[in-house]
């Protein structure tokens, strides 16, 4: 049945509390979920000072000088810094986003920051994310095609192309899938709003000729219909997409086909 | 899912035993019960305000018409079986071991299909003149 | 994942008295990196049957092609008439000649093809009325050998690298390739000038891997990381340059990077040239449009460097912008919102996020900022790398690969032209999966590594695993971005020079003194971080000593002491060498290749460079 609390070894412990940084006027308190693979332990939430003179304005500027300045084993994922690959997907202040477009100061208070929720943990912030990715890979994320390609490219009028718009920007950090209740309880059978995005964003391109073949295989109650519009997905997106759109568009194919 | 030990690969795993290549008959059905449910039961409540200050008789008697035993057996139906999608759901949703999942989809439907049969015939009973 | 397969070569090693052991692979095809590039040579040697690793350091979608906005050229003519040649023309303009022509030619003519391949499989590119890809203007890019201006940018609005790498990547998972996810190549493993493979580090559980393969492709990118402010991401640190180097190998034309003129001033994300493609337009303190003072043809759509120098000029001369004139005003606000909302709607998010600027009212500050590297890996347009041997300045290092950024192959020379970046990767990512296809045997057994194979990255990661110095690595790392921004910027100096020659070798020796904090296996991004310093400080040292070396102004290589091309003298590639025991530099020189792939197109001479 349902886990409604922490198993024993989940529990949150308190964690250090690191110095304040010496000389320092303006701070910036960050709690941060630290767990290490390596000991026992059990996860804690450490505490730390930013000292914003000597640091960007983003929540991902902040990680970035406490792992320079203060605590060099803080682990995190991050790339671009500029929100478009996706790495520094992580809950801040309760909410899913990436640390780098997150400005510190929507945060009121102290900057509070778990791994993105319901996902096995790898280290500190990174989550295991291969189940995710798996998922985004059975859908067959490639163009279908078996009528011999033109020697240019495949016509689309400006109408169909303006059909991918809010799908094809989708960056898979997934924020929405892991903000799913829906995913938490069903995760192993349900693709996750982020996938189901992705499934749309190819059966709704005009090139695509397996829209059928696709479709047979979103149709199962597991992999499409756990989504019962709770809506996260669509106000969590940092990239300010609408999976739960995308969903609902994609069961009104399903019935679309059969009436 | 202990159907396979975890060396499986990810992908095996998402694949799983495929696509069912259904849901949405169930996902239709629901949408269409739940707007029959929408009339049918306002027709319901309408009903049983109605009927507030009546005595006994005169329920029976109005249950008795033909026209209202329709829409009532017609509401018990379609709540009956918007009943048991809106559960199946719910024991999809939560209940995780394979045989407890089983046995409550089952039990749902025994028990929405009695309460359906029982009140139908409840009210063929009144309407039929007991 | 990791199986083992059983070898001649021993696999556990005492390395500072400390046990590792490998987990051993075979393949017939390893590509390190999975950008843009090395998603197209994994796909290449992965359709034609060969068993391919693809090793990365971030998931395919993480690699920085990702970011890539304006779009990729390729002489389509959807926009009006084109020819490769015409683009063959301005590539090699734009490259101050310091391009290899036969490779550009090899580039601009199978261009199209490879974009018509990418919109086959599936990239989402924006469209025309009727139906075709979209092109935009970019800088550089002209009609008829300089006298028209070009539309020959393909671009899914502004977000065409982002659209072309989950397209590649979603292409990479249709073969049987197979993917090392959040793997960190160490160093290559040599035999007697073969590379035999390569030696990674499995983040997730700290376990050592050794990949034997008859093609090692490096697709590791560029090192804009080794400056301050750069629009590149946090992992661009040049790993496989530094592994060549390592190699005793040469790196060529190191001394050129390209600044991009758009960044937002202070984080130093990318705006697209596209913006200006789009009719944006910069403008100094006075309002005054002074490009066209620059580049009186071209204008705001004149190449990279030209535009980066001016708008320094511009800053020097008083004429900045902002409380502290330091910076100058992109303008998009004149253009209609509806197109701004169409073509460039992820820099008006970037500009928003990143400079609080609504571009439909307000400029965009922008600052020009560290972008890309005209340097890297010296290769043919095979994609085979090269060094030079007892005088042969095109000896093919045999096993060995190198594509995209991380190359040099040269078709930028010494400045790239704007949306030749994403045609480079796919057009010699696609070179090199072909030739693999042609030149390895499938399934092949492999003679076994030599018995010490790996032992060298055991020795460098041990070491720094244990380094227990003064100096954390982030201090270190600061102290090289900073001396590459102060001394090896826009506008260089042999004094300058001079002194960042002297600095960036004192940060070198410094790295003795190192300090890793984490101590543990998995995950340690402490350690991790700590190797890409180590990778980044060899290329600072070479771009710095590169840079001192070139007494003339090519491209992206402006001299105030020497503010001429000199062809008589400087007409000629640099080879940085490094001996990372001595830590010394030693230079030498490639001849630019003055002759073209075919007849289709007769060599272009050198000539005055004006936009």
């Amino acid at each position: 049945m349902v886990q409604l609390t922490l198993p024993k070894n989940s529990k949150m412990t308190e964690g250090k509390v690191w110095p304040k940084p010496a000389g320092a006027t303006k701070l910036k308190e960050y709690r941060i979920y630290r767990w290490d693979p390596e000991d026992d332990s059990n996860p804690r939430i450490d505490t730390y000072f930013v000292d914003l003179d000597d640091c960007g304005p983003m929540v991902l500027d902040g990680l970035i000088w406490i792992k320079n300045k203060i605590d060099p084993t803080l682990t995190f994922r991050r790339s671009c810094r500029e929100g478009i690959c996706g790495s520094c997907a992580m809950n801040i202040d309760g909410m899913n986003t990436l640390a780098c477009t997150k400005g510190m100061d929507e945060v009121k208070g102290a900057v509070k920051i778990y791994p993105l929720p319901h996902m096995a943990v790898v280290k500190d912030l990174v989550p295991d994310l291969t189940t995710f990715y798996a998922q985004h890979r059975s859908i067959e994320p490639w163009l279908h095609t078996s009528t011999p390609a033109p020697e240019t490219e495949w016509k689309q009028s400006r109408e169909d192309r303006e059909k991918l718009d809010g799908l094809y920007e989708c960056i898979l950090c997934a924020c929405c899938t892991t903000s799913c209740p829906s995913y938490w309880w069903n995760g192993d059978r349900y693709l996750g709003p982020a996938t189901l995005l992705q499934a749309y964003r190819w059966l709704i391109d005009s090139r695509d000729e397996a829209t059928g073949d696709r479709l047979d295989n979103l149709e199962d109650p597991f992999r499409l219909y756990r989504c019962h519009t709770i809506m996260n997905c669509a106000q969590t997106c940092p990239k300010g997409l609408n999976p739960a759109k995308a969903i609902a568009e994609i069961k009104k194919m399903m019935v679309e086909r059969r009436v | 899912m202990a159907r396979f030990s975890s060396m499986r690969t990810p992908l095996a795993k998402v694949r799983g035993l495929g696509s069912a290549r259904e849901g949405t008959e169930h996902f239709w059905r629901q949408r269409l019960t739940a707007v029959s449910n929408l009339f049918l039961t306002t027709f319901f409540v309408g009903l049983v305000l109605a009927l507030q200050t009546g005595t006994y008789a005169d329920v029976l008697a109005t249950l008795g018409n033909p026209l209202v035993a329709i829409l009532l057996i017609g509401m018990m139906i379609s709540v009956s079986i918007h009943m048991r999608i809106g559960m199946q759901v719910i024991i999809e949703d939560y209940v995780h071991e394979e045989g407890w999942k089983v046995v409550a989809l089952g039990a749902n439907t025994f028990f929405t299909a009695f309460i359906a049969i029982a009140s139908v015939f409840a009210l063929l009973k009144i309407a039929f003149g007991a | 994942m990791a199986e083992t397969h059983k070898t001649g070569t021993p696999s556990s090693f005492t390395v500072g008295g400390r046990a590792y052991t490998f987990t051993d692979h075979t393949f017939d095809v390893v590509v390190v990196g999975a950008g843009g590039a090395g998603l197209r040579a994994v796909v290449g040697a992965s359709e034609a049957g060969l068993r391919t690793a693809c090793i990365t350091k971030v998931f395919p979608t993480r690699s920085h092609t990702v970011a890539a906005q304006g779009g990729i050229s390729a002489a389509l003519g959807n926009m009006g008439e084109d020819d490769w040649r015409w683009h063959m023309y301005d590539t090699v303009k734009g490259s101050d000649w310091l391009g290899d022509q036969d490779a550009i030619e090899y580039l601009c003519k199978n261009a199209p093809a490879a974009v018509y391949e990418l919109e086959h499989w599936g990239v989402p590119f924006s469209r025309t009325e009727a139906g075709k890809i979209y092109q935009r203007p970019f800088g550089g890019m002209t009609t008829n050998y300089g006298e028209g201006r070009a539309q020959r940018t393909c671009a899914a609005a502004d977000r065409t690298g982002h659209a072309i790498l989950h397209t590649l990547y979603g292409q990479s998972l249709r073969y049987s390739a197979e993917f090392f996810i959040e793997y960190f190549a160490i160093d290559l493993i040599m035999e007697e000038g073969i590379c035999r493979g390569v030696v990674a580090l499995s983040m997730e559980d700290g376990t050592l891997h050794r990949f034997r393969a008859q093609k090692t492709v490096l697709a590791t990118g560029g090192y804009g990381r080794a400056y301050f402010s750069c629009t590149s991401a946090h992992t661009c640190t040049g790993d496989g340059n530094a592994m060549v180097l390592r190699a005793g190998l040469p790196l060529q034309d190191m001394e050129f990077v390209q600044f991009h003129p758009t960044g937002i001033y202070g984080a130093g994300c990318l705006i697209t040239e596209g913006s200006r493609g789009e009719g944006g337009y910069l403008t100094n303190s006075e309002g005054e449009r002074f490009m066209e003072r620059y580049a009186p043809s071209a204008k705001d759509l004149a190449s990279r460097d030209v535009v980066s120098r001016a708008m320094t000029m511009e800053i020097r001369e008083g004429r900045g912008v902002g409380k502290a004139k330091d910076h100058i005003y992109l303008h998009l606000d004149h253009l209609d919102p509806k197109i701004l909302a169409e073509r460039l709607p992820g820099i008006s998010e970037s500009a928003k996020i990143f400079a609080g600027v609504d571009v439909t009212r307000e400029p965009i500050p922008v600052l020009p900022t560290v972008h890309y590297n005209m340097g890297g890996i010296p290769t043919n347009y095979y994609g085979e790398v090269l060094t030079k041997v007892n005088g042969d300045p095109d000896q093919v290092v045999p096993g060995l690969l190198a594509i995209g950024e991380a190359a040099c192959v040269s078709v930028h020379g010494a400045n790239r032209l704007g949306s030749n970046s994403l045609i480079d990767l796919v057009v010699f990512g696609r070179a090199a999966g072909a030739r693999c296809a042609e030149t390895v045997e499938r399934g092949a057994r492999l003679p076994d590594l030599p018995r010490d194979a790996g032992v060298n990255s055991l020795e460098r990661l041990d070491h720094f695993r244990h380094a227990a110095g003064g100096t954390p690595v982030a201090e270190l790392r600061l102290d090289m971005q900073r001396t590459m921004q102060n001394n090896c910027a826009v506008f260089r100096t042999g004094e300058v020079l001079e002194e960042g020659h002297q600095l960036i070798h004192k940060v070198w020796s410094g790295t003795d003194d190192v300090r890793v904090t984490d101590r543990s296996l998995i995950w340690n991004t402490d350690l991790v971080e700590a190797l890409e310093y180590d990778n980044l400080i060899v290329q600072a040292v070479v771009t710095m000593d590169s840079a001192v070396n070139r007494q003339e102004s090519r491209g992206a290589h402006a001299r105030e002491d020497f503010p001429d091309r000199d062809d008589k003298d400087w007409m000629k590639h640099t080879l940085a060498f490094v001996d990372t025991n001595s830590r010394t530099v030693s230079i030498d020189y490639r001849p630019v290749h003055t002759y073209t792939m075919s007849n289709e197109i007769e060599y272009i001479a050198p000539k005055a460079r004006v936009y």
